[in-house]
């Protein structure tokens, strides 16, 4: 009897490990309206859309600068030596995954047209698509063909199917940035059927040919299954970049040689509050992934440098101290005739030495300690560390917080508490933008500004707060920008005098000598002579001091031993599919 | 039958209020409430692109066609889709009430029925120690701040500083334990605070009672302390406490709990409703407003039907 028991208890155990499924709790502190390419315009949207749908390119995984590596795309694009075409042959066999949508509910096999459908949309007005920024003015006859009414039926001068598994694009001038724009969610593919069967509701029901297909979506939880169909894709490691001294700790090399993706589900928990994804991630039968919040950062951290976990924490998790791909700033609209442009010239010579005055009475590791935990330190500018453009010469004066400086520039340019402007510092109504706005207060008071004349303009949302500075409405604009790319063209075109606001320049700043300095780098393939057209840039900007900028937060991300991944947070979508959990 | 008719012919004479309520809601949606273009947007928009946003959202019609599709959408019953997630409303409402349901209502039962039991063993000893104690216990669940009272109990039973044995997010409810598992600690910490306020407000309702005279003559009679609390205080004070409680329905059905959904995971209709609000995702917005006024006036007509029940002289005319 105990014999037969006992087989029957090994019984069980073979029968529940084999049928055990692998199963990665993430989680995120936003959560994505929508999971249609076109709308995918946040980091936690284009996470879950390049995870089901495919992108032509991708980031090579661990690669440190950015690298770009093919991913539907069978190689790097053929550029023709004009820089104006792109020739893309995309990987044979390759299938959406099974949906109703198709005939016969069976996936059909991915095509060249189904990348030129895909990105035609963002040239529909009726799918309310965010991303055609990337690509309107650049592709030939693209805006041609909205204007005449999107009719997928006719076709787009510079955007061709050529056969069956190529794509050509044709540009209006070289952008060199293009192969960048086909890593992101807003490029991914989706089948015409699939978006003529849910119509709006693709937004939620996504179905590409990535790895992963939507298990289930709701305003707390997303749920990607294995994709079963997916290609055969390897893990490679030299190829990802892997670095023994960077990556070793988190056990990656044993991926080598494994069929992607590893794990058979990832649950997506999108968790604003930071104390419940705590107590979440530290309960143990929960989340894997999350980041210290501030609140526990004392509890947690036992040297802030090097950084690293108190024992008791070390033991259970791994931790990793990550940049973000983003900077934060506060521009001048400098269409505001107080701060910035004025018809008068000599007022505008003031207002330049107003905005340097500014400049000086800025804090930055006030700022940093109030905010950010004192974890990081501001740069120059806007291009940060480790991207092409940086100058490490750069004069650390730009950051530096010098309120007699500030005090004597004022005096010098006739400055005085009854003819300074009233200043206003805009936001959204919420307690850490009011302690922001405080803090700015209190500078601008040792710098001699009259208390009564600073003032704060507050927005109930994001989106009334993002209408008055697309409506050039508001003084200054605290914000944050998330690079799409590494590359600082996307930081400087924030600068560039065509895209003022409604666009993404919302400083409105318009230097003819700067704009014509983009125009030219914009064009130009990687190279030094370019790195110094961004760096001529760069400095104009700081001289002119539109910006107060940049600064970019620490992420403190922690994961439970048992499960393998590096997180990248940044650029790269999809890293879903290199994690396993032992 | 008569109570039939009287349900119907109260409807009819509410759906001028229905309207009503819907025009004020909209005006107010219209010209009051967030822009939805720019959470629509791009990085780098232009000009054009905002008026294309701003037509596909129907922003650039003349406000009374706008609420004539309204009117429409109210007849039909059909709102359309989300402007932010691109779901069909109905589908949303359908997918997320029920779960707010599964919480609230457990929370409304329950926390009702021990409130109505401490107060009237509060008002049965008024000004004793356990009419103080029960007070006092009101009191901090009045008081303490409702996040915290949440965060405390996260603590307590959900966190491996505590005792660890629930779940502190999520909601993957397969059947009525799993459903018990994800329920308990959001009803406990919600009827803690419920009681608070509930036990004041019946306390006084029931000392009313307690006080009249035909209370008295049963004690004098002789009557059983558990019949003359039930029978007598109890059941003649129930015309303010089902008011109370059949009032909450409409909020309960259609707003659900922001607080719980957000420091749970739960995917109910409060968090869906509170960005759409905030984001002014008018699709939904509408549809609450109107599923709102509705439920509000079924409640009011059954609220009717009930004091009926409890109490033989009111009659439905």
């Amino acid at each position: 009897m105990q014999k037969k028991l006992f087989l029957l208890f090994i019984f069980c155990t073979i029968s529940t490990s084999a049928f055990a499924i692998k199963v990665f709790k993430y989680s995120v502190e936003g959560t994505p309206t929508s999971l249609d390419p076109v709308q995918s315009s946040t980091k936690y949207q284009n996470r879950i859309v390049s995870a089901i749908c495919d992108t032509l390119y991708d980031y090579k995984y661990l690669k440190i600068p950015y690298e770009l590596k093919p991913n539907l795309a069978a190689a790097l694009p053929k550029i023709s030596k004009d820089g104006l075409t792109y020739t893309i042959q995309i990987k044979k066999g390759v299938f959406f995954s099974d949906d109703p949508a198709f005939k016969g509910g069976k996936g059909r096999e991915l095509t060249a047209e189904d990348f030129v459908y895909s990105i035609k949309r963002h040239f529909d007005p009726k799918t309310l698509p965010r991303g055609a920024w990337l690509w309107q003015g650049r592709i030939k006859g693209i805006d041609d063909w909205k204007t005449a009414g999107s009719d997928y039926k006719k076709q787009v001068e510079g955007l061709k199917a050529i056969d069956k598994y190529t794509i050509q694009i044709s540009l209006v001038k070289p952008y060199p940035q293009l192969v960048y724009t086909l890593t992101k969610g807003y490029s991914a593919i989706v089948a015409k059927e699939v978006v003529e069967k849910y119509g709006p509701e693709i937004s939620i029901h996504p179905v590409g040919s990535g790895p992963w297909v939507l298990g289930s979506f709701n305003n707390q939880k997303a749920v990607l299954l294995k994709n079963k169909k997916y290609r055969e894709e390897i893990f490679d490691l030299k190829n990802e970049g892997y670095d023994e001294k960077i990556h070793g700790f988190t056990g990656i090399k044993s991926l080598q040689g494994k069929k992607l993706p590893i794990v058979d589900q990832i649950e997506i928990n999108f968790m604003e509050n930071f104390s419940m994804r705590w107590i979440s991630f530290t309960k143990g039968s929960e989340i894997q992934f999350g980041f210290i919040p501030e609140q526990q950062f004392n509890n947690v951290i036992a040297s802030r440098n090097p950084l690293s976990l108190n024992k008791e924490y070390a033991q259970k998790y791994y931790f990793l101290p990550q940049t973000e791909f983003a900077f934060r700033y506060l521009n001048f609209n400098m269409d505001d005739p107080k701060i910035g442009y004025n018809k008068d010239k000599e007022l505008e010579k003031k207002n330049k030495a107003l905005r340097i005055a500014i400049h000086k009475a800025w804090d930055w590791p006030q700022y940093i300690k109030t905010f950010f935990d004192d974890l990081g330190e501001a740069y120059p500018g806007i291009i940060s560390p480790g991207i092409d453009g940086y100058d490490p010469t750069l004069s650390k004066e730009y950051i530096t917080h010098d309120p007699e400086g500030a005090k004597k520039i004022l005096k010098d340019n006739g400055w005085t508490a009854a003819n300074l402007p009233d200043i206003t510092y805009s936001m959204v109504s919420d307690i850490r933008q009011n302690q922001m706005y405080d803090q700015f207060r209190g500078w601008l008071i040792t710098i001699g500004y009259p208390s009564s004349k600073i003032k704060k303009q507050t927005f109930a949302s994001f989106g009334d707060y993002s209408k008055a500075v697309k409506s050039r409405k508001t003084m200054t604009i605290a914000m944050a920008w998330g690079l799409d790319f590494p590359d600082s063209e996307n930081v400087l075109q924030l600068f560039y005098g065509p895209n003022s606001s409604p666009g993404s320049n919302n400083s409105n700043y318009n230097n003819p000598e700067y704009n014509a300095l983009y125009e030219k780098a914009s064009t130009m393939q990687p190279s030094k002579e370019r790195s110094e057209i961004y760096k001529k840039m760069h400095k104009l900007l700081l001289e002119d001091s539109v910006t107060i900028a940049g600064f970019s937060r620490t992420d403190l991300w922690v994961w439970h031993k048992n499960v393998i991944l590096y997180p990248v947070e940044n650029v790269l979508g999809n890293y879903f599919k290199y994690v396993d959990i032992k | 039958m008569d109570t039939f008719i009287y349900s119907l012919r109260k409807f009819f004479q509410s759906i001028p209020l229905i309207f009503g309520v819907t025009l004020i809601s909209f005006v107010l949606m219209v010209y009051f409430g967030p822009d939805k273009t720019y959470d629509l947007l791009g990085k780098n928009p232009t000009q054009q692109q905002i008026e294309e946003v701003h037509h596909q959202l129907g922003y650039d019609q003349p406000f009374l066609t706008r609420y004539f599709i309204f009117f429409k959408e109210i007849i039909t019953f059909d709102f359309g889709y989300s402007d932010s997630t691109g779901e069909k409303v109905s589908s949303i409402f359908a997918r997320t009430i029920p779960v707010s349901l599964a919480v609230q209502l457990p929370i409304l039962i329950s926390g009702n029925i021990i409130s109505i039991i401490l107060a009237l063993i509060a008002a049965y000893f008024r000004g004793k120690m356990i009419d103080k104690s029960v007070m006092f216990v009101a009191v901090i669940g009045m008081s303490v701040s409702y996040l915290i009272i949440v965060i405390l109990f996260q603590i307590i039973f959900c966190s491996s500083y505590g005792l660890n044995i629930f779940p502190v997010q999520g909601w993957e409810v397969e059947s009525f334990t799993s459903y018990l598992k994800y329920v308990t600690v959001p009803v406990l910490a919600s009827v803690f605070l419920s009681i608070g306020y509930n036990t004041r407000f019946y306390r006084a309702v029931i000392v009313e009672e307690i006080t009249k005279d035909h209370v008295r003559t049963a004690r004098a009679f002789g009557t059983h302390p558990l019949k003359l609390l039930f029978k007598n205080i109890l059941k003649n004070s129930l015309i303010p406490i089902m008011t109370r409680i059949i009032i909450t329905l409409p909020f309960i059905i259609i707003a659900g709990s922001i607080v719980l959904e957000s420091y749970f995971s739960i995917p109910g209709i409060g968090l869906v409703l509170y960005d759409a609000i905030l984001t002014g995702d008018l699709p939904i917005i509408k549809a609450a407003v109107t599923w709102t006024a509705m439920i509000y006036v079924l409640s009011l007509i059954l609220t009717d039907i009930m004091y009926t029940v409890v109490d033989p002289r009111v009659t439905l005319k």
